[in-house]
């Protein structure tokens, strides 16, 4: 298996021979960091809002770092939590959480980000109707003030996913006085603590940012400024920064690689990150109701052969639900659902479909989409299972399948979250959304989902998650495929860019030569 | 005058039920695209409860006839409703892009008609030569080239290989004219080929027309220089013709921005439609089309009140 889930290093080593490296080492390779300099992202999607709460997109992160500091914040290559606004944080009994904040810190209004500020932005993530937040939330009863930097907060359940949870949209913190004054304007006019403060945004244009003279982290941000430019399709975005007039592109398909090492002034950064590809099932009907069937459709997948057409080897086949470098990935399930078409004509043999069966896949019409589907509708052939995609836009697929239940599968992806518990309970609770059968056919489910919340302890949430991995994986809830890559290109005056496991790009640490 | 009054008077008379016909069209077939925005807007976290909250607070619960009923009350007090997806006022954007676009088509016009009405004065002046024949293919090609594949083309030669022009954006031409023209360059000159094909065409046929007519002839007896029988009574003549091709011409190139804009990442009226269609945000989609549709209206009664001032038989009919 150390081929097919190499080390983080090993992989950047791969891919982009010496600027990966030097990815990998900034510092060494890179010299020393100089303040100064606007820097220019090209950018695929123009955000939702710029309120962390009333956002919905996944895609918003890249701007929301710039402007918001968050209560706890991770390691970029294997997401552990690690202090943020919260300096630390402690559990005197496992239905409180105690956070301690740091001291110092004001927001872009010059207003203090202190406790009352904290509760503030608590209590309206969990109770504003305008929230998309609340499910992460959920098992906070109540935010106590305890001093001028610390409060409690109160659960209803022990939830040791509490702190990777507010390193997250609920853990991002606004100006109590901005949110009070500017009411829904704030969605386009937001104040944060963030390394910069938010100057203007174009709607599907651009959004700029500038210097927060007051940022409480010492020396940092190096740059004075980011322009991230709006443009929808990464083949111009990328041409934008060939050209010059971006310096940072993201979100790149592996097909781009060598469109980039023929670009003589690009660097090409790249790392695993959470985001699967995967096939999500609808287990609440026929045939995939059968615990039997649907194993079959994860041995009918040759998952490292499918990684090496679609993405010509620069991403990880997904065996499980996270991947290999996480903090939480169970390396004695890594071989659980291995290729084995043998065992998958059995499996529907013994469903009761011995001459196969028609799946009705719902899938999305981009190009590299269908490269998946064609490649899938072979190796599903082998199995006897006769795979057949209807395609359409992304808002249109995903609502005709977890909305209005259509088909009986969705090829699409999951962009991951700090938490792996967020991801579980998203996708496979009974009344989560990404379940589109709203079916249990796993009552240990919940308690096992429970058990990852109680521990605090790192070690002890890893044995909870593979107990957890072990039933979503033994009764086939999902068919993982492939990790995505983060792929990012810039120009060789940017320095110190890091990718992270999120793959949402941050620029705190980035500098540019002037 | 009055005939030309009452003319303009029916066009004006037009415009309501032409744009009630188009945005009903449009709303009906946004209606028929599977999806729904709520789940956008409900985003990654989304609940089955969240979705209803979200459906109800934007109407978007109401039957299909109540919520286009509510977008045209609102239209017709000068109200465009706020995009679902920005919140922004649809007006707002709309004035924000349709500069950019515009700015886009008047240069394509403009590179149209500087270069396709010599070509097609120079190939009605000499039919059946070698010239009439390059001029002819090369209209042809113009016609027959997807105006995407030029695009690509163009970035790659001018703006990737030779840095000459940038490859994506736009500038507002009230913030920098000549950085605004040259972000519009490229665009332009990929949907002019088009253009100038159809206008070298047009102008070369109506002027051979011309040229080979009976009282061109009694021009040449009369002893007139072919110069002065070109200039003075050929062009006058095919005015009306080329004043045709470019309201053609006008139209064809508003809608031609869609793919453009989306090859040279610019923020334009296209990539608002596009994008709004893609996520049903049906209030901006059905403010483009209202814009657009005024827009062509306005620029066909434009030509016919040209045609009227050319052509004084016009007016009379």
């Amino acid at each position: 298996m150390r081929a097919s889930h190499p080390g983080r290093r090993q992989v950047l080593a791969l891919l982009g021979g010496a600027p990966a490296f030097a990815a990998a080492h900034p510092a060494k390779a890179q010299g020393e960091p100089r303040r100064g300099g606007v820097l220019r992202v090209s950018a695929p999607t123009n955000p939702s809002t710029l309120d962390p709460m009333t956002g919905s997109a996944g895609s918003d992160h890249i701007y929301l770092y710039t402007l918001y500091d968050t209560l706890v914040e991770w390691e970029p290559a294997t997401l552990e939590p690690r202090p943020g606004l919260a300096e630390s944080w402690a559990w005197p009994d496992p239905t409180t959480l105690v956070l301690n904040l740091r001291q110092g810190v004001v927001f872009h209004d010059g207003t203090p980000l202190d406790a009352e500020a904290v509760k503030f932005n608590l209590d309206r993530a969990r109770t504003d109707p305008s929230s998309n937040v609340k499910p992460d939330l959920a098992s906070l009863r109540a935010v106590r003030v305890t001093g001028p930097l610390q409060v409690a907060l109160d659960l209803l359940q022990p939830d040791t996913a509490l702190p990777l949870i507010l390193s997250d949209r609920a853990g991002m913190i606004v100006s109590p006085a901005a949110v009070k004054e500017r009411g829904s304007r704030h969605d386009r006019d937001p104040v944060g603590s963030g390394p910069w403060r938010f100057v203007s945004w174009a709607d599907n244009e651009k959004v700029i940012v500038t210097r927060n003279e007051r940022y409480w982290k010492p020396a940092l941000p190096y740059l004075d400024g980011i322009e991230i430019q709006v443009i929808g399709e990464v083949n111009t975005g990328l041409r934008s920064v060939i050209t010059g007039q971006n310096d940072f592109v993201y979100f790149l398909a592996p097909q781009q690689k060598p469109i980039i090492d023929r670009a003589k002034n690009l660097v090409l950064v790249s790392g695993p990150t959470l985001w699967c590809i995967q096939i999500y099932l609808n287990y609440g009907r026929k045939p995939l109701d059968d615990v039997r069937v649907r194993r079959a459709l994860n041995y009918a997948i040759d998952r490292i052969a499918f990684n090496k057409a679609t993405a010509n080897g620069l991403a990880e086949p997904a065996m499980l639900n996270l991947p290999a470098s996480h903090w939480a990935f169970d390396q004695a399930m890594a071989d659980a659902n291995s290729y084995d078409p043998d065992k998958a004509r059995h499996l529907l043999a013994e469903a009761g479909y011995k001459d196969g069966f028609d799946l009705d896949i719902q899938g999305t019409s981009d190009q590299r989409s269908i490269q998946r589907e064609e490649v899938l509708i072979e190796q599903f052939q082998k199995a006897g299972i006769r795979a057949k995609f209807t395609n359409g836009v992304i808002p249109n697929s995903t609502t005709q399948f977890f909305v209005e239940k259509k088909h009986d599968a969705y090829l699409s992806s999951w962009t991951g979250r700090p938490d792996p518990t967020q991801t579980y309970q998203l996708l496979f609770s009974k009344d989560g959304f990404y379940n589109a059968g709203r079916a249990g056919p796993v009552p240990e489910l919940i308690g096992a989902l429970l058990d990852t919340r109680k521990d605090q302890a790192i070690a002890d949430r890893k044995q909870a998650f593979a107990r957890l991995q072990k039933l979503v994986t033994e009764n086939a809830l999902v068919v993982p495929l492939q990790f995505q890559f983060e792929m990012d290109a810039h120009t060789a005056r940017l320095h110190g860019f890091r990718p992270n496991l999120l793959g949402k790009p941050r620029f705190e640490n980035v500098w540019l030569d002037t | 005058m009055n005939n030309k009054g009452q003319m303009i008077g029916r066009r004006l008379l037009q415009i309501a039920p032409v744009i009630v016909l188009a945005t009903f069209v449009v709303f009906g077939l946004l209606q028929l695209v599977p999806g729904d925005i709520a789940v956008t807007l409900a985003g990654e976290n989304a609940t089955d409860a969240r979705i209803v909250q979200i459906r109800q607070t934007y109407g978007l619960d109401q039957p299909f006839l109540v919520q286009y009923g509510h977008w045209l009350w609102n239209a017709a007090h000068l109200d465009l409703s706020r995009s679902y997806l920005s919140n922004e006022p649809v007006l707002d954007q709309i004035l924000h892009r349709f500069p950019t676009t515009l700015l886009i088509v008047a240069v394509a016009l403009l590179i149209s008609l500087i270069i396709g009405v010599p070509l097609g004065i120079v190939a009605a002046t000499r039919p059946g030569s070698r010239l009439d024949t390059v001029v002819t293919s090369f209209a042809s090609l113009g016609v027959a080239l997807p105006n995407f594949w030029l695009a690509m083309i163009l970035v790659a030669t001018f703006a990737l290989t030779w840095n000459i022009f940038p490859a994506t954006g736009a500038v507002a031409f009230g913030k920098d004219p000549a950085k605004a023209l040259l972000h519009a360059a490229l665009p332009a000159f990929a949907l002019a080929a088009g253009g100038i094909a159809e206008v070298a065409r047009q102008l070369r046929s109506a002027l051979i027309e011309i040229l080979s007519s009976q009282y061109v002839r009694t021009l040449h007896a009369k002893g007139l220089s072919p110069t002065a029988i070109l200039w003075k009574h050929g062009l006058k003549n095919v005015s009306v013709t080329l004043l045709t091709v470019v309201g053609l011409l006008i139209n064809r190139l508003l809608g031609a921005t869609v793919v453009v804009e989306a090859v040279f990442a610019i923020p334009g009226m296209g990539s608002l439609i596009v994008h709004a269609a893609i996520h049903k945000d049906f209030p901006v989609v059905q403010g483009v089309v209202l814009a657009m549709v005024v827009v062509v209206i306005c620029m066909n009664l434009l030509i016919d009140m040209l045609y009227a001032i050319l052509d004084p038989r016009v007016g009379r009919t």
